[in-house]
């Protein structure tokens, strides 16, 4: 019953976007058969994957690297209340941080090329993978490790094979949130000095027709989208206790 | 906060402070600027006036887009949230909608609003009205059902169980729909100013970035990020003083 409900959801959004779109027309809101035929001209033109191809790469250094340092930084302050105490207050302060606020100090210390957008990228996911894995880390049931450690499990076999299979599920959310932000940054980033992706966003925004805006949009929307689902198929591989206990937190942490 | 805490917080920022100051140390001032020259120049600038100025007019902005975000998105979000098969429908919509980064949403606000005031605060409506309402339907769905069933039993109508007992059950989730969508439009607010028309805050750090004043500019990203924190500590206080039934850590 959940996938008709879903079904009809998609379908009843097309139909309303379709009717908004022939009454208010294209140069204001294109409707989804306008933009579905711009957008094969589009494809077939292969401008758009070439960029979006190109920002992308950008985008996956700075989120790897925000992965790779933001995971046990998090970790660290779920664990240990020192790291949690000195690191709290620069999180907090990290997180209402407004990532276009940074732009213009970014590109003074960075310049516009790579490393200016991947920076970006870095600063905005970092914080969000840290606190997701911070609450996890520090979530986790006391009595787990008490009964490892009990049974002679040294701290380092607690840390590996009790602590750590308890984080997955918040190490794949912290990715998911991380992801959500890097793809956020990558386009405030480059729509603010026109380039890559967010570039041809700005630029299709001049158009007379908002149909190659919405394609832009609407290709934007299915890398999220499918991110999000490699991320949650990864997961299930790794940790199939994953399901249960991310969807009971809810699927709709920001 | 204990003596204790509060003493580890104080160290956690003298310490953060010492290592910016350190690592500015041998750059020029004009790439990085130590924390001593952005300190100095935040006191400045409020004491001469010019940035609570610009943060009181973009404050309006603020307020009226944030409001629309509350009147239209907690209603909405509750309604979207107690029927599960609404909320099976409106899933896969919002979760499309939410994949979309907002400031992509920018050219087309310029078509429809402008570069000017009603441009920026449609952009702060958007950014918070998704984060609440995804907060808040989450909230109405998980309220506990025992609840709702020892309501029926005791003869609660249907208004009376929507008023008397949803609500309140919910309300933790509102104050947290709240909370995440006013930092969000904060963000929105200073986004809108850079991105539309430069105007107040946004303005005043386009200027000190073509003069290359890298302590002017990281004057005004610490008042942001210290404003956000305020905003977030006055409606956790104020969520404490309304609901003290409802125990946070």
């Amino acid at each position: 019953m959940n996938l008709r409900h879903q079904l009809a959801g998609i379908a009843v959004a097309l139909v309303v976007w379709e009717a908004a779109g022939r009454a208010v027309g294209v140069d204001l809101f294109a409707p989804p058969s306008v933009v579905l035929s711009e957008y094969v001209t589009l494809l077939r033109e292969g401008q758009i994957l070439h960029e979006l191809a190109g920002s992308l790469r950008q985008m996956i250094v700075g989120y790897g690297l925000a992965c790779a340092v933001g995971i046990p930084i998090g970790v660290a302050m779920g664990r240990s209340r020192i790291a949690d105490a000195l690191l709290h207050p620069w999180l907090s302060m990290f997180v209402v941080t407004s990532v276009a606020s940074l732009v213009p100090l970014f590109i003074l210390v960075f310049g516009t090329g790579f490393w200016f957008r991947a920076a970006i990228v870095f600063v905005a996911s970092i914080w969000y993978v840290i606190l997701t894995v911070y609450q996890g880390a520090r979530g986790i049931e006391p009595r787990f490790i008490d009964v490892g450690r009990s049974f002679g499990a040294s701290r380092w076999r607690a840390f590996r094979d009790i602590l750590l299979p308890a984080l997955y599920p918040y190490v794949i959310t912290a990715m998911r949130i991380g992801l959500v932000h890097a793809i956020r940054a990558m386009v405030v980033a480059e729509m603010f000095i026109i380039v890559g992706y967010g570039g041809m966003i700005y630029r299709a925004g001049l158009a007379t027709s908002t149909a190659p805006l919405l394609a832009l949009l609407v290709t934007l929307m299915l890398v999220g989208v499918i991110a999000n689902a490699l991320l949650r198929g990864g997961a299930r591989l790794v940790a199939p206790w994953y399901e249960k206990r991310v969807t009971s937190a809810g699927s709709a942490v920001p | 906060m204990s003596v204790r805490a509060l003493g580890l917080t104080v160290l956690s920022i003298a310490l953060g402070l010492l290592l910016w100051q350190w690592a500015a140390w041998d750059v020029s001032r004009v790439v990085f600027a130590p924390p001593s020259a952005v300190l100095a120049r935040l006191a400045a600038d409020v004491a001469s006036g010019v940035l609570l100025k610009a943060l009181v007019d973009s404050l309006v902005t603020l307020a009226l887009g944030f409001g629309l975000a509350v009147v239209i998105g907690l209603p909405l979000g509750f309604a979207i949230g107690r029927s599960a098969r609404v909320a099976a429908m409106f899933d896969p919509v919002l979760n499309a909608i939410y994949a979309i980064p907002p400031v992509a949403m920018v050219p087309f606000l310029i078509i429809w609003f402008g570069l000017f005031f009603e441009a920026r605060v449609a952009l702060v409506f958007l950014m918070s009205f998704f984060e609440i309402l995804v907060t808040v339907a989450a909230g109405a769905r998980n309220v506990d059902p025992l609840l709702i069933a020892a309501g029926r039993s005791f003869g609660a109508d249907r208004v009376r169980l929507v008023t008397r007992v949803m609500l309140p059950a919910s309300l933790p989730f509102v104050f947290a729909a709240l909370r995440v969508g006013l930092v969000r439009g904060i963000n929105a607010m200073i986004t809108a100013e850079l991105f539309f028309a430069a105007v107040n805050l946004g303005a005043l750090m386009k200027q000190r970035a073509q003069r290359f004043d890298t302590a002017g500019l990281l004057a005004i990203i610490v008042l942001l990020a210290l404003f956000g924190l305020a905003a977030q500590g006055g409606l956790k206080g104020l969520e404490a003083r309304l609901l003290p039934w409802h125990v946070r850590r």
